[in-house]
């Protein structure tokens, strides 16, 4: 390809907005002479008509090859100006924008020297590029006019509602047997506390409904290729077991499901590889005696207390997964009941009963007593590991109080005088 | 054992067993199996019994039932012996040898191990003529004394499960509800629902895949209340029995006994009393030939005061954490599991086979008014003679607390005595001749509950009180509701403020708003019965209150901001022993001279007035 050897060169003023920090003149001068360029020229308004015919006259004139406008940034007349050249029939891509406004005199408003130099470096570097312009030629190729979009939370149900009211057809694929996300999941949006609700479920019965969009619930990704225009998606469709068209969603079938009733829950992953053997055999063994239970997560988890000294992280997980009880559900019962400890508990356990006769009989100085002895405060443990203390609302041995239990051992008419003494007193 | 068949087999057992009674034994009550004697060392007591009748022989001449709750607490361990009903207090091991070779044998009396009377000091050597027994009406309780709460024949020999057998032969299920309905037995857990209703209701319920549900509260969550904990570890059979009972009436085909966690013996008693009353043929299918089918299971609690309401209870049997809900439809409709479920009280399930045996006639002569029959209170605080009182209803409060528990300790003066556990309230010394009821008390401003009675004198703060049960509450709060989940936050944290003598005014008047909004809008009585400490103390000791937030005062002594120790110079004899014990090293002086204590050091800890023997000590 041969390098363009007649180029020619406007500048423009832009009013004043080029004019008063670049020396328009002396640019114009300098770049006149420089190789390859055949015309150069300064106009106020180039890209007004006037200044446009200067352009077509001059092209005709000198019989450019190449026409470079340094003027204000590209996305503004880029087009104006390659819209011009094709007109004259001068290859579009022949014609380049030096952009010495916004680059150039704008930014440097104040230093008309540095303006003027850089506008000049501007120009010398787009003039190098454009002599290697090659006369691109725009080509039509066949598109796929369709979209799919991957995840129907809420910004894909948009961008699927905007694309099919553009007049295309528009995939909508979901992992989860129903679309709506996160936000469908909560009480409020921020900041507005608006209902989450009522802003989704317009949209997603549009988007179900709308003629343009084909909805793909509980199905995933397998694969993607092609490029833009052209893409070609694997989609695993999963298998619902149910007839979509006369589905009324009245959750019987879910109700009396024997598998498993449990919707929209992400699994977690099995947790049964991470226990050791004889933990995992003891839990085993647990879950095994309330087997016949209907209700048997209290009694386990009790054992599990009472086997450990606490309710440790693992057997919560094992149990949830075994017991098919929802994590946060297994959770829930374990921190609202006071006999389980998600803690690891001391080697000695202090329960002081907190009953109505006992704190008439001074209870509350005997606790006193013992949280300063101890330095911790009920449901702590000292830190050596050695000590819990607990207090218990009632032991039913109002007779003998106050009464505090250390271990299996019940010791009543406790006064905060005999504190240090029963603490010291080793089993 | 051999299963029992049907009534016949049954009477027939209970004649054989009667027969072996011979009248010329001694027959030896310990109390041993009830937790608080445990306690008391009443089992080393019990070995060192079996132990020395062995060693002299005397097995063949003595029977010896180890017995559960004999419910005068302070006394335990007591050894009865009948036939002449001699009542040995404070049993230790050592004095086992004269007892065996003194009264058993010789039939000689020891003195020192005799009750004294405080009132008179004189001492009383027959179980029956002792105050605290006399004046009590013990149709549930006296049992105890007469069987050994792992024997199901002790059980059967006073006749236990003919109450059963009588229903089985000779009444329809429709008989025996209106049978529980005319004798007003009405719900023992607090809040007084009359049974036989309730039973009727269960009774019409439609359950749709046949099964009912006959549920026991065993719960028992009110501190200082352990009346069901004594029935259960001493004659949990009564309490099976009145289910079953309950069970044939309503149509109910599984049952479930609902024990809190702390109960460790209770729990074991009844596993044991479980499987005797399978074995026997009490429980299970085609109980005594009837066709009736019939199982309990035990459930026990996760240690949350809030589980004894009806649909908390049912909420954690099935695994939920315990939050109640709204009762539009009553658990006798769709109760656990969504089926009609009945629920009632350890107390109230004791109540039945009594009232089966001895008819409504019998049962409602006990009592006054709208309360029939008797009821249980485990009279405890500052009183000097704790334990378990069994008298019937419209019985005066004085008399229960001067009569029976002998009045306050140390001569102190009565101040106030609490019933209905943290749902209670406080009764001043004015309202004393109230009678025990359940509309009397609710008209005072306090309620029967479940029978937890705290006597209080002169040194208790009533503002203390209402502290400590709102601080109990505060915890136990489901958090579901927002007045009790926040209104008792917030009065708590009046109260504290007050009691540090941080009070203000206006305080008194922002208590009684919240209480009333609290009372008027909880989810459950938990909340809604909150309030109740705090409103019946300002009621009545108004000027308590008013003395901590205007004077900055604790009339009680109690309140740690607002009192001072100090030592009186003249009682005081330097002995030194105040100075080694003080943690804060707050006290000073030489040996053989007056005491003093820094009050900017002291931090009110109470040891040096617990020890100091010239009581020489005082709170100001």
């Amino acid at each position: 390809m041969k390098e363009l050897n007649r180029i020619g060169v406007f500048l423009c003023w832009c009013g004043a907005n080029i004019a008063r920090s670049v020396d328009v003149k002396s640019v114009i001068e300098e770049i006149k002479n420089y190789p390859g360029i055949a015309y150069a020229e300064d106009y106020i308004y180039m890209c007004s008509d006037p200044g446009q015919d200067i352009i077509r006259e001059k092209i005709k004139e000198h019989n450019l090859d190449g026409l470079i406008v340094a003027n204000c940034s590209p996305t503004l007349h880029e087009k104006t100006f390659r819209n011009l050249a094709k007109d004259m029939e001068l290859n579009p891509f022949r014609c380049e924008i030096a952009n010495v406004r916004e680059q150039c005199s704008w930014p440097h408003e104040h230093e008309k020297e540095v303006a003027t130099k850089k506008a000049i470096k501007i120009i010398k570097s787009t003039i190098e590029k454009i002599k290697q312009n090659a006369e691109l030629q725009p080509l039509p190729i066949p598109l796929t006019k369709k979209a799919l979009i991957i995840g129907g939370g809420v910004t894909g149900i948009q961008a699927a509602l905007d694309i099919a009211d553009g007049g295309y057809e528009v995939y909508l694929v979901e992992r989860l047997p129903s679309i709506g996300g996160h936000m469908l999941q909560l009480s409020e949006t921020f900041p507005t506390l608006d209902c989450p609700q009522c802003i989704m479920t317009p949209k997603m019965t549009e988007a179900n409904q709308h003629d343009n969009i084909h909805l793909l619930t509980y199905s995933e990704i397998e694969e993607v290729s092609g490029y833009l225009g052209n893409f070609k998606v694997k989609v695993r469709r999963k298998a619902r077991s149910i007839k979509e068209e006369i589905c009324t969603g009245c959750g019987e079938c879910s109700n009396n499901c024997l598998v498993s009733n449990v919707i929209q829950i992400p699994e977690l992953e099995s947790v049964k590889d991470k226990l050791d053997t004889a933990m995992r055999d003891k839990l085993d063994q647990i879950i095994e005696e309330y087997s016949d239970e209907a209700g048997p997560l209290i009694p386990v988890l009790q054992d599990i207390n009472r086997q450990y000294n606490y309710l440790p992280e693992l057997a919560l997980k094992y149990i949830s997964e075994r017991l098919k009880i929802p994590l946060n559900q297994v959770y829930h019962v374990a921190t609202f009941y006071k006999s389980f400890s998600l803690k690891p508990r001391g080697r000695h356990i202090i329960k002081i009963c907190m009953g109505t006769a006992c704190h008439v009989r001074g209870s509350e100085k005997v606790l006193d007593e013992i949280q300063r002895v101890l330095n911790i405060k009920p449901g702590e443990t000292t830190r050596d590991q050695k000590y819990t203390l607990e207090t218990v609302n009632c032991l039913g041995a109002c007779a003998l109080g106050p009464v505090v239990v250390k271990d299996d051992e019940y010791i009543g008419q406790m006064s905060s005088s005999k504190v240090k003494k029963i603490l010291k007193k080793e089993n | 054992m051999k299963k029992i068949k049907n009534p016949k087999e049954l009477k027939s057992l209970q004649q054989r067993l009667s027969k072996t009674q011979k009248s010329n034994k001694l027959t030896i009550l310990v109390s041993t199996k009830a937790t608080c004697c445990q306690l008391q060392n009443s089992t080393a007591v019990t070995e060192k019994l079996k132990k020395e009748i062995e060693k002299k022989k005397l097995k063949n001449k003595v029977e010896l039932i180890t017995t559960g709750c004999l419910g005068f607490c302070e006394l335990e361990p007591i050894i009865i012996i009948k036939p002449q009903d001699i009542l040995y207090k404070n049993v230790q091991v050592a004095d086992i040898p004269e007892i065996v070779t003194k009264t058993f044998i010789k039939g000689e009396v020891i003195d020192e191990l005799l009750y004294v009377d405080p009132s008179n000091k004189k001492r009383i050597k027959l179980e029956t003529k002792i105050p605290f027994y006399q004046y009590q009406n013990r149709i549930i309780l006296g049992n105890n004394a007469k069987i050994d709460p792992e024997s199901i024949e002790d059980y059967i020999k006073i006749g236990g499960y003919s109450a059963l057998a009588k229903v089985l032969t000779n009444m329809k299920p429709e008989q025996i509800i209106e049978e529980i309905k005319e004798s007003n037995l009405r719900g023992r857990g607090g809040a007084g629902f009359p049974t036989g209703r309730k039973w009727e209701s269960c009774r019409n319920a439609t359950a749709p895949d046949d099964i009912k549900y006959i549920i026991c509260n065993a719960d028992e969550g009110d501190p200082g209340a352990y009346m069901d904990r004594s029935l259960l570890e001493s004659n949990p059979h009564s309490v099976l029995e009145g289910m079953i009972i309950g069970a044939y009436a309503i149509g109910g085909t599984n049952g479930y006994i609902y024990i809190r966690d702390e109960y460790e013996l209770a729990v074991k008693t009844l596993k044991n009393a479980l499987k005797q009353a399978k074995e026997y043929g009490f429980l299970g299918e085609n109980i005594l030939g009837s066709g009736f089918n019939f199982s309990i299971k035990i459930s026990r609690g996760g240690g949350a005061f809030v589980c004894g309401e009806s649909t908390a209870l049912m909420a954690s049997i099935e695994g939920l954490p315990g939050e109640p809900r709204a009762k539009h439809i009553h658990t006798t409709e769709k109760g656990l599991w969504n089926r009609p479920s009945n629920l009632n009280n350890v107390e109230t399930w004791a109540n039945v086979p009594i009232i089966i045996n001895q008819g409504t006639d019998w049962y409602t002569k006990i009592g006054s008014g709208n309360s029939k029959g008797t009821k249980i209170f485990s009279l405890v605080g500052k009183i000097n003679n704790t334990g378990l009182v069994e008298v019937p209803m419209g019985t005066v409060l004085r008399d229960i607390i001067f009569k029976i528990g002998g009045g306050i300790p140390h001569n102190k003066k009565f101040k106030a005595v609490q019933t209905g556990g943290p749902s209670g309230g406080c009764i001043p010394e004015q309202l004393l001749d109230l009678p025990v009821d359940y509309e009397k008390l609710t008209e005072a401003g306090s309620m029967m509950g479940s029978g937890g009675m705290i006597v209080m004198d002169e040194d208790t703060c009533m503002v203390d009180v209402a502290k400590y049960f709102l601080n109990f509450l505060k915890d136990e709060s489901c958090g579901k509701c927002v007045p009790c989940r926040e209104g008792i936050i917030q009065m708590h944290a009046i109260l504290t403020d007050i009691c540090n003598g941080l009070g203000k005014e206006g305080d008194i008047e922002i208590l009684e708003e919240l209480g009333e909004i609290v009372k008027e809008t909880s989810l459950c009585q938990l909340g809604g019965s909150a309030p109740n400490p705090v409103l019946s103390t300002l009621k009545y000791f108004r000027n308590e209150y008013e003395a901590h937030i205007k004077d900055k005062c604790c009339p009680g002594g109690v309140c740690k901001a607002l009192i001072t120790y100090e030592i009186d110079p003249e009682l005081c004899t330097g002995c030194h022993a105040c100075f080694k014990q003080c943690p804060q090293d707050a006290i000073a002086g030489e040996k053989k001279k007056p005491h003093i204590i820094d009050t900017e050091k002291c931090i009110r800890c109470g040891v040096c007035s617990e020890i100091c023997k010239f009581d020489a000590v005082k709170i100001k």
